[in-house]
C-alpha cells in the first residue's frame, strides 16, 4: 500500500514536471516560463533615472567607455578608440534588441528552422538559393582585412558577446522564452547577414521574366508604347533636368538581339535545380524621401537637410538611435541592429542621409545545360563548368540536416520554372548583393566625414543596395549622389531575360563612381529625391527603365521651388504633406465624365464628395478612400483583361503610362474588356469602375459614413517582428497619406524614421521612429515615442560634445571598465 | 504544528533557491523538506502546496504591480486571459500543485523506510 501511494504521488510529480518542461505546440515550456523568477514575469524594466549607474567589466575593453542615456533611451557612448567605441555599440544595442538582431541574422543566413523547426525551412531554403551566405561570406572576408571594418566588426561581436554572456536565462529577451530557444554567441559575419538582408529588401527583385512574357505576347512594337523607358506622363528627376554631364563616357557592351520566347531551349530533365521564387510586384511605399534646401532658402543661414526612408513599420523598430563619440568622430543618428556606425545622421560639420535607387541590378540569365547532369553550361562557345555549393540547414526536432545542392554558374545560382505547357527553362540570377565590396567604410567615412570631399570619398567604397545619398554641411555645400556600384550595361540590357550563354550579356565592369549621377548645389537652390527616374534620358548610360512612380518627387520639388526663410519645421510640415499629386493629375478630367453621366443618388453622393475635396489625403477624408479605392478598380479594369487573364504571368503597364492614355488616348483599345462581346469606350470603363468602387465600398463598409474615412480604410499598422505575437504590436493609428503621398504611410510600410537637420555653427536635430528604443514590450521605452510620430512631431536630438556636457535630459550612466 | 514550520521552512528555502537555482527547486525543496520532517499525505501536500503558491504569489503580485502590468497584461492577451488577475491564478495554482504533489511525493517516500505502526 504504502509502496503504491509512493509510486502514485512520485508519478504524479513526475508527470507534471515533464508536462511542465517541454513545449506543446505554439506554448513554450511552461514550467520556466510561468516562474516568476525565471519567467515572463521579470521581462519589464524601469525608467532610467538620474542617479542610476551601471559599471560593466569586460576583458575585451581596451579603455574606458562612458555611455549616457537620454531621456527618450538614446545611448550617448563616450570612447577612446574605435574598437572600445563598437563595443559599447554592440553592448547596448543588444541590450535593447538582442531578439530581433538574431531573428534578422536568422532570417539572412537561413537558421530560421535550427530554433522554429520545419515552419520556416521554405524561407531558409529561399536565403540560401539566393547566396546570401555568399554574399555575406564575400564581404566579410574583405571587410576583415581593412584595420577600420575589422575593428568595428570584432568590436561590435565583442560587445554584443558581453552582454549575452552576462546573462541568465530569466533575462532572456521575452520573445527567447515564448518561443523557446535561447540567445547565441554573435558573430561578426552576422553584420554582413544584416546588410545582405537590406539589400533584399530594397534591390531583391526582378521583373524579366514577366517582361519577356509581354514580348512574347504582344511583340516589340506594344512593349516599346506600353513599356516605356521613361515616364511618359509626368516626372521631376533626382538630378535636375539640364544639369551637365562633365566626363568622357567609357563604352557599354553593344547590345545583343533581346532573348525570344521561342529562343527556348526547353529541358526535358529538372534534376535538383530548385523552382525561381514568385515574381514580387515591386511594393509602391518600399521607399523613402530626402532633400536639402540651400542656405538661400533657409531663415538660419545654413543649409537644411530631411530623410525619411520608408521601409516596413515593425516592432522592434528597424532603427536604434545612438550618439557615436570617439577622438576621431562625433556623430549622431540612426544605426540598424547589427551594424555598426551610424547608417543616416549628422556630426558637428555634415548630415546626410539616404532613399533607394531602383536600379537594374537583379538579372536573371536564360542557361543552357549541356545534360541532365548539370554539370556543363554553354557560355561563349564552350561548355563551362558549374559549381555546387552546399548547404546545409538544421532542423529543430531533426537529427539530420536538410542538406541543399545548390548550381552555380559564373553569373549566380540557378533556379527552375516551369510554364504552362510543361517545358523546364533554366535561369541563372546575377544579383548585386553578391558581389563583394566593403560597404561599411562608406558610413564610417560619412561619421567622420567633414565636408563634402569627403563625402564624396566615403561613397566610393559603396556597393548596394544603390542609395541617393544626400548631403549638406556648414560650408553651406548641399549634393546628392545616385550611388552604387552599377553594372556597365547597354541600354535595357535587364529589362528582359538575358542570354545566359552570350559573354555580351554578362555584366562587364562597372560605370566610374565619378560619373554616377550627382548634383553639388545646384541653381535651384535645394536637392532632393523620392525614388524616382534618377536623372532625364541625357545620363548616357542605362540604370533602369523604370522607377518608382512621380507623385511623392514632384510633389517635394514643387514645394521645395517655391520655399523661402525656412527652418526644420517647414521640413517637418513637408515631411508630412498629405497632398495628392495623383488626385490633381487625373481627378479633374474623370470627374468631367462623371458629371455627363449622373447616376444613383449613392452615385452622385460619392461624385460631390469627390468634387469638394481639398486633395488631400488626411485621416479624416472620405474621398481620400474613395479615389484611392477607384484608382486600383480602374487600373485592374483597364489592364486585367488583357495582362493577367493568360496563362503567362504578365508584368503591367504603370500608373503613369495609363494616366496618360486615359487623358492623350481616348480611343485606345486597351479599355475595351476583351472579355464582354460588346466594345468598352474610355468613358464607359471610367463610368463602371466608379460604380463599382462605390459597391466595393460599401459592401465592406456600410453606406458612406465616417467608417469610410481614409486612415480607417487604410488601417496602418504596426506588426510585431514575429507577426504571430498580436498583443506586441502597435495599438491602431490614425494616420493619413499613402503610397502615391509624400508622408507616405500604407497599411504596412511608412517613414521607419523622420530626420531633420539645421546646419549651422552648432547643429540642431530633430527624429524620430515610430517605436522606441527598446524591443521589450515590458519597457517604457517600447513604444515611447510612437504617439509624436503619428501625430508627425519630432524629437529635438540630443547631441553632446563630450562626456561631461550637461543637458537636462540626460539620465542614467553606463560605464564600461578594463577588467 | 510540524505542517506550519514545514511552511516556513519551505517557503523560505524555497523563495531564496528559486533566485539561483532553475524553477524546478519548486520540487526539490518540498521533496527533501518532507523526507526529513514527514508529517501525512494531507498536511504534506497542504505545506506544499501553500509555501510554493506563497512564493509565486507575492513574488509574481510584485513584478506586475512594478511594472503596471506592461508585460503581464500583454502576456494574458497572448493566452486569451481577460486580464493578468487571472495570469496570476494560473501561475499560483500550477506552483502550488507543483510543490504540493512533491511534498507528498517526500512524504510517501519516507513512509517506505518507517514501520507503518509509527503512524
Amino acid at each position: 500500500m504504502k509502496f503504491v501511494k509512493f509510486f502514485v504521488t512520485a508519478l504524479l510529480t513526475v508527470l507534471m514536471v515533464y508536462a511542465l518542461s517541454r513545449p506543446w505546440g505554439p506554448a513554450p515550456a511552461m514550467g520556466a516560463f510561468l516562474s516568476p523568477y525565471t519567467g515572463f514575469w521579470q521581462n519589464w524594466e524601469k525608467k532610467y533615472t538620474a542617479s542610476d549607474e551601471f559599471v560593466i567589466a569586460s576583458d575585451s575593453l581596451r579603455e574606458e567607455v562612458v555611455v549616457r542615456f537620454d531621456d527618450t533611451g538614446v545611448p550617448h557612448i563616450f570612447a577612446q578608440n574605435d574598437y572600445d567605441l563598437y563595443f559599447a555599440q554592440g553592448y547596448v544595442t543588444a541590450k535593447d534588441r538582442l531578439w530581433q538582431m538574431d531573428l534578422q541574422t536568422r532570417a539572412a543566413s537561413g537558421r530560421l528552422s535550427e530554433v522554429l523547426g520545419s515552419g520556416t525551412l521554405k524561407i531558409d531554403e529561399q536565403s540560401r538559393q539566393l547566396g546570401m551566405n555568399f554574399g555575406a561570406e564575400a564581404n566579410f572576408e574583405i571587410a576583415m582585412s581593412d584595420p577600420r571594418s575589422r575593428e568595428a566588426l570584432l568590436g561590435y561581436a565583442a560587445g554584443i558577446n558581453a552582454y549575452i554572456n552576462n546573462l541568465k536565462p530569466k533575462d532572456y529577451p521575452v520573445e527567447f522564452k515564448l518561443l523557446g530557444y535561447h540567445p547565441t554567441i554573435w558573430k561578426p559575419i552576422y553584420t554582413m547577414y544584416m546588410m545582405e538582408q537590406m539589400t533584399l529588401n530594397l534591390a531583391g527583385r526582378s521583373n524579366d521574366i514577366n517582361m519577356t512574357n509581354v514580348l512574347a505576347e504582344y511583340g516589340k512594337d506594344i512593349v516599346a508604347d506600353l513599356f516605356p523607358d521613361y515616364p511618359k506622363f509626368e516626372e521631376s528627376p533626382i538630378i535636375p533636368i539640364g544639369t551637365p554631364w562633365n566626363f568622357d563616357k567609357v563604352p557599354t557592351p553593344i547590345a545583343t538581339p533581346i532573348l525570344e520566347q521561342s529562343d527556348t531551349s526547353a529541358a526535358v530533365f529538372n534534376g535538383n535545380i530548385a523552382p525561381l521564387m514568385e515574381g514580387t510586384p515591386k511594393i509602391e511605399g518600399l521607399g523613402s524621401n530626402n532633400w536639402a534646401i540651400s542656405a538661400e532658402k533657409s531663415n538660419t543661414g545654413y543649409p537644411i537637410l530631411a530623410n525619411d526612408p520608408h521601409l516596413e513599420l515593425t516592432l522592434p523598430s528597424i532603427w536604434y538611435q545612438v550618439q557615436l563619440h570617439s577622438p576621431n568622430m562625433n556623430v549622431c543618428g540612426v544605426s540598424l541592429p547589427g551594424v555598426p556606425s551610424v547608417i543616416i545622421g549628422f556630426n558637428q560639420n555634415i548630415a546626410w542621409g539616404v532613399t533607394n535607387v531602383d536600379a537594374d541590378v537583379y538579372d536573371l540569365y536564360k542557361i543552357k545545360f549541356k545534360d541532365s547532369t548539370m554539370a556543363e553550361y554553354w557560355h561563349d562557345n564552350q561548355w563551362k563548368h558549374t559549381q555546387i555549393r552546399e548547404e546545409r540547414i538544421q532542423i529543430k526536432g531533426e537529427v539530420d540536416p536538410k542538406i541543399l545542392k545548390i548550381t552555380y554558374t559564373h553569373h549566380g545560382p540557378v533556379f527552375s520554372k516551369t510554364d504552362a505547357d510543361n517545358n523546364t527553362n533554366f535561369y541563372a540570377s546575377k544579383w548585386i548583393g553578391r558581389e563583394p565590396g566593403n560597404s561599411f567604410l562608406t558610413f564610417y567615412g560619412l561619421n567622420i566625414a567633414k565636408n563634402f570631399e569627403e563625402y564624396r570619398e566615403a561613397l566610393r567604397n559603396y556597393v548596394g543596395p544603390a542609395q541617393n545619398f544626400i548631403f549638406a554641411d556648414n560650408a553651406k555645400d548641399i549634393a546628392i549622389t545616385v550611388n552604387g556600384k552599377f553594372p556597365l550595361k547597354y541600354k535595357n540590357q535587364g529589362k528582359f531575360v538575358l542570354d545566359g550563354t552570350n559573354p555580351t550579356d554578362d555584366w562587364q565592369g562597372w560605370i566610374p563612381f565619378e560619373q554616377n549621377p550627382f548634383v553639388k548645389n545646384p541653381e535651384r537652390g535645394f536637392v532632393s529625391s523620392a525614388n524616382q527616374s534618377s536623372t532625364d534620358p541625357s545620363y548616357p548610360y542605362y540604370l533602369n527603365w523604370s522607377f518608382a512612380p512621380s507623385e511623392r518627387g514632384v510633389r517635394i520639388n514643387e514645394r521645395l521651388a517655391k520655399m523661402t526663410n525656412a527652418n526644420a519645421d517647414s521640413l517637418r510640415h513637408l515631411q508630412n504633406d498629405n497632398f495628392s499629386v495623383m488626385a490633381r493629375s487625373i481627378l479633374p478630367f474623370m470627374l468631367d465624365i462623371l458629371r455627363d453621366n449622373p447616376g444613383t443618388s449613392t452615385y452622385n453622393a460619392g461624385f460631390k464628395i469627390l468634387s469638394d475635396w481639398d486633395m488631400v489625403n488626411s485621416p479624416e477624408s472620405i474621398a481620400a478612400t474613395i479615389f484611392e479605392t477607384w484608382m486600383q478598380v480602374l487600373l485592374k479594369a483597364i489592364w486585367k483583361d488583357e495582362f493577367s487573364s493568360k496563362s503567362l504571368e504578365l508584368a503591367m503597364p504603370s500608373r503613369d503610362r495609363t494616366f496618360f492614355m486615359l487623358i492623350n488616348e481616348p480611343d485606345a483599345k486597351w479599355f475595351d474588356n476583351v472579355t464582354t462581346p460588346q466594345v468598352e469606350t474610355m468613358p464607359q470603363i471610367v463610368l463602371s469602375s466608379f460604380s463599382a468602387t462605390l459597391d466595393t465600398l460599401i459592401a465592406r463598409h456600410g453606406n458612406i459614413s465616417p467608417a469610410w474615412q481614409w486612415s480607417d480604410i487604410k488601417e496602418a499598422e504596426i506588426r510585431h517582428l514575429s507577426s504571430q505575437i498580436k498583443p506586441f504590436n502597435a495599438p491602431k493609428l490614425k494616420t493619413g497619406g499613402g503610397a502615391s503621398i509624400v508622408n507616405a504611410i500604407t497599411k504596412t510600410h511608412g517613414p521607419s524614421w523622420r530626420m531633420v537637420v539645421e546646419l549651422g555653427a552648432e547643429p540642431k536635430a530633430f527624429g524620430i521612429y515610430p517605436g522606441g528604443q527598446s524591443g521589450n514590450p515590458g519597457s517604457p521605452y517600447y513604444l515611447n515615442m510612437l504617439d509624436k510620430w503619428e501625430k508627425g512631431e519630432l524629437n529635438e536630438l540630443v547631441f553632446l560634445k563630450d562626456k561631461e556636457d550637461s543637458n537636462v535630459r540626460l539620465t542614467s550612466k553606463m560605464i564600461f571598465k578594463k577588467n | 504544528m510540524g505542517m506550519i514550520l514545514n511552511y516556513f521552512i519551505i517557503l523560505i528555502a524555497a523563495a531564496l533557491l528559486q533566485f539561483v537555482a532553475p524553477w524546478w527547486m519548486i520540487v526539490v525543496v518540498p521533496l527533501v523538506v518532507h523526507i526529513w520532517r514527514p508529517t501525512s499525505y494531507g498536511l504534506s501536500f497542504l505545506s506544499g502546496f501553500m509555501a510554493i503558491a506563497t512564493t509565486w504569489l507575492v513574488y509574481g503580485w510584485y513584478q506586475h504591480d512594478a511594472s503596471a502590468g506592461m508585460m503581464t497584461e500583454r502576456i494574458a492577451q497572448i493566452f486569451t486571459l481577460p486580464n493578468p488577475f487571472w495570469l496570476l491564478a494560473i501561475t499560483v495554482v500550477v506552483g502550488g500543485l507543483v510543490g504540493g504533489f512533491a511534498a507528498m511525493t517526500g512524504f510517501s517516500f519516507k513512509m517506505l523506510f518507517i514501520r507503518s505502526s509509527n503512524r
